[in-house]
């Protein structure tokens, strides 16, 4: 990668980034928050520094939740751990993981709202819940109270609900900032222009489009691409192969030829002006976004003048799964973007630690410090690096809910980098969902909800 | 008339009712859509030879016990007659009156459970069922019940709409594109469930269903007497949990024409399906032992339990 003579110092690049997120970094810092905040690098942090953080991080959220959350504290007798277990990060093993089905297990109506409240870690504000509200009117009564409900719906039409406090959604937003820019280092500025791929963070509950509200404090001019608000029912129905179903999905498709041409507009001119871009979110509506521009045998040449990140999965169609690298070369030959500034994050609704590609290989990197990754085989016990197994984790920052999760992902874990040289294991570039489970992603969804197999 | 078929419940709940209208009608759309196919499934020749009944049924004797009771969850219901000679024989046979309640019950249940093998075919009674050898969970369910209830345990339905976890996706739906289609309009019309027996002032569920072997091909737990299937083997709609004294009016009939009339040959090609599944689940049990294997998968699935709690939500 060419590098800018006057490329900004690393340094100076973070404390830029710290002093725009002045609002998501809490007073007094938690244990698993200082592993979040303290780091400079929060993907290069030495071995022996990273474990230290990761102890007391993890050690104070298991311990959090043991003390105030009824549910998770039967769970760890049941399996007969106690905080006092955990000496060490080799008694990680030790801590009972809960399978992301769970966070699916919802009952209906009133009780919902009760479910909420028991699987979240510690006292709630007062909530008046009437008798026939929705599942959208319980989540905003919720959110109403100062809390950030949110869900990422599967392909059985079962969402998975995640009730974060303000707090743990802050220290969210924060590490999913901290982490992309810190890899795409030094392309970040404030003064740019972005475009959001996704539904209007401020407009809908998805968890994928929620997190996405940082992105208006880190980049000054951020259009949406999505601005009508999407709630649970809609996306509910527009999954099902009814009338209703067809009757959502058809104002959709209407609604996204427009988008595309928004999109297409807004690269014109700014590719006019020579104007500095980022876009981030779903990588299918790029896609689409692509097609479009070689359809009319457009090409634009931003060079190091733009980046995309995305996230959420790689299925463009129904039937067609687009490989990462593939995507990385059309968008370097639509839009002149180089491989290098082309990333993406793997992350999910359940947790608040984010892999993202390195630069030089595409690798994603797992952070250290606040959140410990693993690798399950069916037995539920970790397997060696390099062996294939169900993604886990140990997220530190989860405090509103016990954040210790078998994944259905399957993925293989790296102890390091095979590209670059940054203290972190590794993901494989690409993760795909354990068989036997349903698959999922947050752009799959959107997928789904868009329905753009209108083309064909 | 309407007053008892009130009473025991032969009247589909709300909840069904609801479910089921929007089953019709999506299903009705799906079969309009696919009439040219739906006609070349009828002329479709599918091989299926049913599978073979595993136990010998044990013989009656008029001066068996039985109890005969006109109490709610204990009388006869649609489909559920616990007074066939066949039933009070098996009754006496699985040690009816001689074995403390909860014993008694948790034997049925492992009789059942592992003895009629899984098939799809529309519905009839539990006589029909035990010469048979096999039926779908209802058929599975109502035999239960009828066990339970002929040795004076009340016992009861519990049914749901499900969303399946994908292996059960795999064996009903795969097979068959057109299956694919009703899976999607179907969402909410596949009814499944398990049975209740009240012992000592509970009601002790029964996930008689699947049989060890089914689980197995699955790559689930074999679940206990007690132990619930929700979680596990499905996850069920919300709000679409009903416990019923009988299975309703209709249900019957509707499974008939779903079955024989429209699509006869989809049916052959589940029922094929699900017996290859049988026959996998059968070889792993048989190469790691039924108990190896279930301590083996409830490792990696242990899920939490959840007693719901109020918190401050004020309710109004
Ligand atoms: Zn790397």
């Amino acid at each position: 990668m060419k590098k800018f003579g006057t490329m900004i110092e690393f340094k100076e690049y973070i404390k830029k980034l710290n002093e725009r997120l002045k609002k998501y970094i809490p007073a007094s810092l938690l244990p698993s928050e200082e592993a979040l905040y303290k780091p400079l690098n929060i993907f290069d942090v030495p071995k022996k520094e990273a474990d230290e953080y990761k102890y007391k991080a993890i050690k104070y959220a298991f311990k959090h939740h043991y003390e105030n959350n009824s549910f998770y504290r039967k769970f760890c007798k049941e399996n007969d751990v106690r905080p006092d277990d955990i000496k060490s990060i080799d008694d990680f093993v030790k801590i009972p993981l809960i399978p992301d089905k769970f966070y699916k297990t919802y009952p209906a109506g009133k009780e919902f709202a009760m479910w909420l409240a028991t699987i979240y870690t510690g006292e709630l504000p007062n909530i008046v819940i009437r008798k026939n509200d929705s599942y959208d009117d319980i989540i905003k009564k919720f959110n109403d109270a100062g809390l950030v409900i949110s869900y990422s719906s599967g392909t059985s039409g079962r969402h998975t609900f995640i009730p974060r406090d303000k707090r743990t959604f802050y220290n969210s937003e924060y590490g999913i900032a901290k982490s992309v820019v810190t890899m795409i280092y030094p392309f970040w500025e404030y003064d740019i222009n972005g475009y959001l791929l996704m539904p209007n963070p401020f407009k809908t509950n998805v968890f994928a489009g929620k997190v996405c509200s940082v992105y208006f404090d880190v980049i000054k001019n951020v259009e949406v691409a999505i601005d009508r608000e999407i709630t649970a029912d809609i996306i509910q129905a527009a999954m099902q192969d009814n009338l209703k179903g067809k009757i959502v999905r058809y104002a959709m498709q209407r609604e996204n030829r427009k988008m595309i041409n928004r999109i297409v507009k807004w690269l014109k001119e700014q590719h006019k002006q020579k104007n500095k871009i980022a876009m981030v979110g779903a990588p299918f509506i790029l896609y689409f976004v692509m097609e479009e521009l070689k359809k009319s045998g457009e090409t634009f040449d931003f060079g190091e003048n733009g980046a995309v990140a995305t996230g959420g999965g790689w299925k463009i169609y129904e039937d067609k799964r687009m490989p990462v690298e593939e995507f990385r070369k059309m968008v370097e030959e639509v839009l002149g973007i180089p491989p290098e500034y082309c990333l993406d994050l793997y992350g999910m609704v359940e947790g608040n630690g984010w892999m993202v590609h390195c630069p030089e290989g595409h690798y994603l990197h797992v952070p250290t410090t606040y959140y410990h990754a693993m690798v399950i085989d069916e037995n539920g016990e970790p397997v060696a690096y390099g062996e294939k197994g169900r993604f886990a984790f140990l997220d530190g920052l989860a405090l509103s809910y016990p954040g210790f999760i078998i994944s259905g992902d399957e993925v293989r874990m790296l102890e390091e980098c095979p590209c670059c040289h940054r203290n972190t294991p590794v993901l494989e570039p690409e993760v795909k969902r354990a068989k036997g489970d349903e698959m999922r992603g947050c752009a799959e969804e959107m997928r789904r909800v868009l329905s753009m197999d209108m083309s064909r | 008339m309407f007053r008892e078929w009130k009473d025991k419940e032969y009247i589909p709940p709300k909840t069904m009712v609801k479910l089921f209208t929007k089953g019709t009608f999506a299903l009705s759309k799906v079969i309009i859509k696919n009439l040219n196919k739906l006609k070349k499934n009828r002329m479709e020749k599918v091989e299926y030879i049913p599978p073979k009944r595993k136990y010998k049924l044990p013989s009656y004797n008029p001066n068996m016990k039985y109890i005969k009771s006109d109490e709610k969850y204990l009388r006869p219901t649609l489909y559920c007659n616990p007074y066939a000679k066949e039933i009070i024989a098996l009754a006496n046979h699985l040690g009816a009156f001689e074995k403390e309640p909860y014993e008694y019950a948790r034997d049925v249940f492992e009789f059942v459970k592992r003895n009629i093998i899984l098939q799809i075919l529309p519905l009839d009674g539990v006589v029909a069922t035990l010469r048979r050898g096999y039926g779908t969970c209802l058929h599975k369910i109502s035999l239960f019940i009828a066990l339970c209830r002929v040795a004076g345990l009340k016992a009861r339905y519990k049914l749901y709409a499900l969303t399946m976890i994908q292996q059960w996706y795999e064996t009903f739906v795969q097979p068959d594109p057109l299956m694919q289609e009703w899976y999607n309009a179907m969402g909410y019309f596949m009814l499944h469930g398990e049975g209740e027996v009240l012992i000592d002032g509970k009601w002790i569920v029964a996930d008689v269903g699947p049989t060890p072997e089914r689980q197995a091909s699955a790559g689930i737990p074999i679940t206990k007497f007690g132990e619930d299937s929700i979680g596990i083997w499905f996850q069920a709609i919300p709000g679409s949990i009903m416990r019923v004294e009988s299975l309703p009016l209709g249900l019957g009939m509707a499974s008939k024409i779903l079955m024989e009339k429209i699509a006869p040959s989809s049916v052959k090609k589940i029922n094929n399906s699900i017996l290859k599944q049988y026959e996998k689940g059968k070889k792993i049990l048989e190469e790691i032992g039924e108990e190896e294997y279930d301590k083996k998968v409830r490792k990696g699935y242990k899920m939490p339990k959840i007693e719901l709690e109020r918190k401050s939500i004020i309710f109004e």
